[in-house]
């Protein structure tokens, strides 16, 4: 692969040498070596202008609005209610990577192994979600939890147990966003357990180790990268949710991005809302640092190999 | 030559994303229009519900209101009658208040009337709304009181009400805001608003159960209100949407909600055993609110004074279920919608005391904050 990408970048070189006319060969090295960044040029605008600029504002917001001072990070820290929710929002979205991961090892490792159009249709299956719209998803899931709904008319009918609180529930949450999320688990993992040799596991079995030790000394550190670049992502993603913890929660499940809102969109209190966001993006941050420490040779990102 | 064809089509690639980015560029940098004069039109003395014919034609108002049924009802009955007889353009959009406060914040308004509620504009009267000129509005037919500042002309007259479950309380109905925390006399789950839209009426309806009058409340107060929900314990379940609250109505889940009164007829109307307890309720009213720096306000208060004529009042409620702010409107209604008027229960209505929660919003929102995320 990286051949390629010289080769390509070689010839392309040499034909804006040719193009421009000019020679010498140490000219056209230093050329080749800088001229590929211009094509970053029109992603790096892009960026600053929609994302840096912005972010930049942001955070100027926070530390002045309504007047300058660290009033509003004092107010973050020091209001029992932001404590809980921003606890809350960490435990929810680490849960619900864990169910990913849980729900989403088996089935990418069976996608290792089956045929090909039976990997097809379990990759249809795993976007398929990902096609339908969110709002759509999550009131199908009110419809099911709710106390009268079919599950718990179901629980009542044959068992006579229930209602059984599905929704307005950290479970009915964390089911919400494992299903939105569950692609973004699968894809990673699938992703670095098809690079990993098959003949490993019969060969550790082969030098005495049974299924267990070979799974877990073997296969699962070679799978590493996915779990650790699809945990990440689901991690990062589920710090941010909003319409599902609002649906399929209580108040007592409502989630950081609900803060936000309220603050920007309610209480008009935007240097309180900007001081919010800039603590989840730090932590993110931090999170990602962390994180990349511990997976030092993985990439974090599905599809990048370093 | 296969090179240079390659480059010819990189450079072009070049070429096209070089433009992309110049004319990103050039959005970016062309900043609001410079501040225009506002054009002063002859439309003679104000009487709601009336416009002069063609008077503006060729100009474009956009009103920004809270979708669904309701937002689709006054586009009806209010905005395209006087689109068609001022020969103004009308547009639709939905509010959102911190993206009102980003356009005045930029100077770049797009929207000329909104649909704030009565706190919105008491709080931002002078910063993020216009005052009226109350000689260009026909101000004589809108009920008693509800005009609560400077910068609002009421838009609907609802409530927070408490809607009860027939099947459960249809022989001995709740009486009053107190019965509403009894859970001896009255058993089962109530729910009651925990949306991030603030309702201080919420906090009066508490505090009115407790004997308190909402002319005389204080800080202490708006704790001790949410306490009394909190109390509640497990009998207390949260809306956090209109939709939800009827959901929840409609469903036999709570058996009791202070909920929007128009949240209260649209579970009725869909076939659900419930009814309004009219002996204690919480008067809302939403404003028309006219955003700071709007391009054409002469147009903006025209349109106003057009939207509360009786009969446009008298369509919107029968498209809406909201209550008309036309005393002279006389909607027709149907058995259900006749039992949720609010209009018609003025008398037994409490009126919020805006001017407290003005002066009070910080205490407000931090309690607000607290109650509607769990804490």
């Amino acid at each position: 692969m990286m051949n390629n990408i010289v080769t390509e970048g070689d010839q392309s070189t040499q034909a804006i040498a040719l193009g421009a006319d000019a020679g010498g060969v140490g000219r056209r090295r230093s050329l080749g070596n800088w001229r590929p960044l211009l094509l970053l040029i029109p992603a790096f605008v892009i960026v600053s202008l929609f994302f840096l600029a912005p972010l930049i504002d942001v955070f100027i917001r926070s530390i002045t609005d309504p007047k300058p001072g660290v009033q509003n990070y004092v107010w973050l820290f020091t209001t029992e209610a932001n404590i809980n929710v921003v606890v809350r929002t960490f435990v929810t979205a680490i849960v619900v990577t864990l169910v990913c991961l849980l729900l989403a090892y088996p089935y990418a490792y069976l996608m290792t192994i089956v045929s090909d159009r039976t990997r097809n249709l379990m990759q249809l299956f795993i976007m398929m979600p990902l096609w339908t719209s969110i709002l759509v998803r999550t009131l199908a899931w009110m419809v099911l939890l709710q106390d009268t709904g079919p599950i718990n008319g179901l629980l009542m009918a044959w068992f006579g147990i229930g209602p059984i609180p599905l929704i307005r529930t950290t479970f009915g949450v964390a089911l919400g966003m494992s299903q939105v999320l569950l692609p973004f688990m699968v894809l990673p993992l699938y992703s670095s357990m098809a690079k990993i040799d098959k003949r490993l596991l019969p060969a550790a079995s082969n030098l005495g180790a049974n299924p267990v030790t070979a799974f877990f000394t073997v296969y699962l550190p070679l799978s590493r990268p996915g779990i650790f670049s699809g945990g990440v992502t689901v991690f990062i993603l589920g710090l941010g949710f909003y319409i599902i913890p609002a649906l399929l929660g209580s108040s007592k499940e409502s989630m950081i991005s609900a803060l936000i809102q309220q603050q920007i969109s309610v209480f008009l209190m935007w240097g309180q809302g900007t001081a919010l966001g800039i603590f989840l993006l730090v932590c993110t941050i931090l999170i990602l640092i962390v994180v990349s420490r511990f997976n030092r040779g993985g990439s974090l990102f599905p599809g990048v190999d370093r | 030559m296969f090179n240079i064809q390659h480059s010819a089509r990189r450079r072009g690639i070049a070429l096209a994303t070089g433009g992309a980015v110049l004319a990103l560029l050039l959005t970016a940098c062309s900043g609001s229009a410079p501040e225009q004069a506002q054009p002063e039109r002859d439309l003679g003395t104000p009487v709601a519900g009336e416009v002069k014919a063609g008077a503006l034609d060729g100009v474009t108002l956009t009103f920004a209101g809270s979708g669904g049924i309701f937002q689709d009802g006054q586009t009806e009955a209010l905005w395209d009658p006087f689109a068609k007889a001022s020969g103004a353009t009308f547009l639709q959009d939905a509010f959102d208040a911190g993206k009102l406060k980003a356009m005045v914040d930029s100077g770049n308004v797009s929207w000329d009337i909104v649909n704030a509620t009565q706190f919105d504009t008491a709080r931002g009267c002078g910063t993020l709304y216009e005052e009226y000129d109350y000689s260009q509005i026909d101000t004589s037919k809108i009920p008693e009181g509800t005009i609560t500042d400077k910068c609002m002309v009421p838009q609907i007259l609802y409530g927070l009400v408490v809607v009860y479950n027939t099947d459960k309380f249809g022989d001995n109905p709740p009486t009053s805001a107190a019965d509403f925390f009894d859970t001896k006399k009255f058993p089962g789950k109530r729910t009651v608003s925990q949306s991030t839209y603030v309702d201080p009426q919420t906090v009066e309806f508490a505090l009115t159960a407790q004997g308190k009058d909402v002319k005389n409340i204080t800080t202490d107060d708006i704790d001790t209100a949410f306490d009394m929900y909190r109390e509640l314990g497990d009998d207390v379940i949260g809306w956090t949407t209109g939709a939800q609250a009827q959901q929840q109505l409609e469903s036999g889940e709570a058996v009791m909600g202070l909920v929007w009164s128009g949240r209260g007829y649209g579970a009725a109307a869909a076939g659900a055993p419930v009814a309004p307890m009219w002996d204690q309720w919480m008067i809302m009213v939403d404003s028309n609110g006219i955003p700071k720096g709007v391009k054409d306000k002469q147009a903006a208060f025209a349109a106003v004074n057009y939207s509360i004529g009786a009969e446009q009042q008298a369509k919107m409620t029968e498209l809406t279920s909201y209550g008309p702010v036309n005393v002279d409107a006389k909607p027709k209604l149907d058995e259900t919608l006749s039992t949720w008027m609010t209009t018609d229960h003025l008398d037994t209505g409490i009126a919020p005391n805006v001017d407290f929660w003005v002066e009070n919003y910080d205490a407000l929102a931090t309690a607000w904050a607290s109650w509607a995320t769990g804490s």
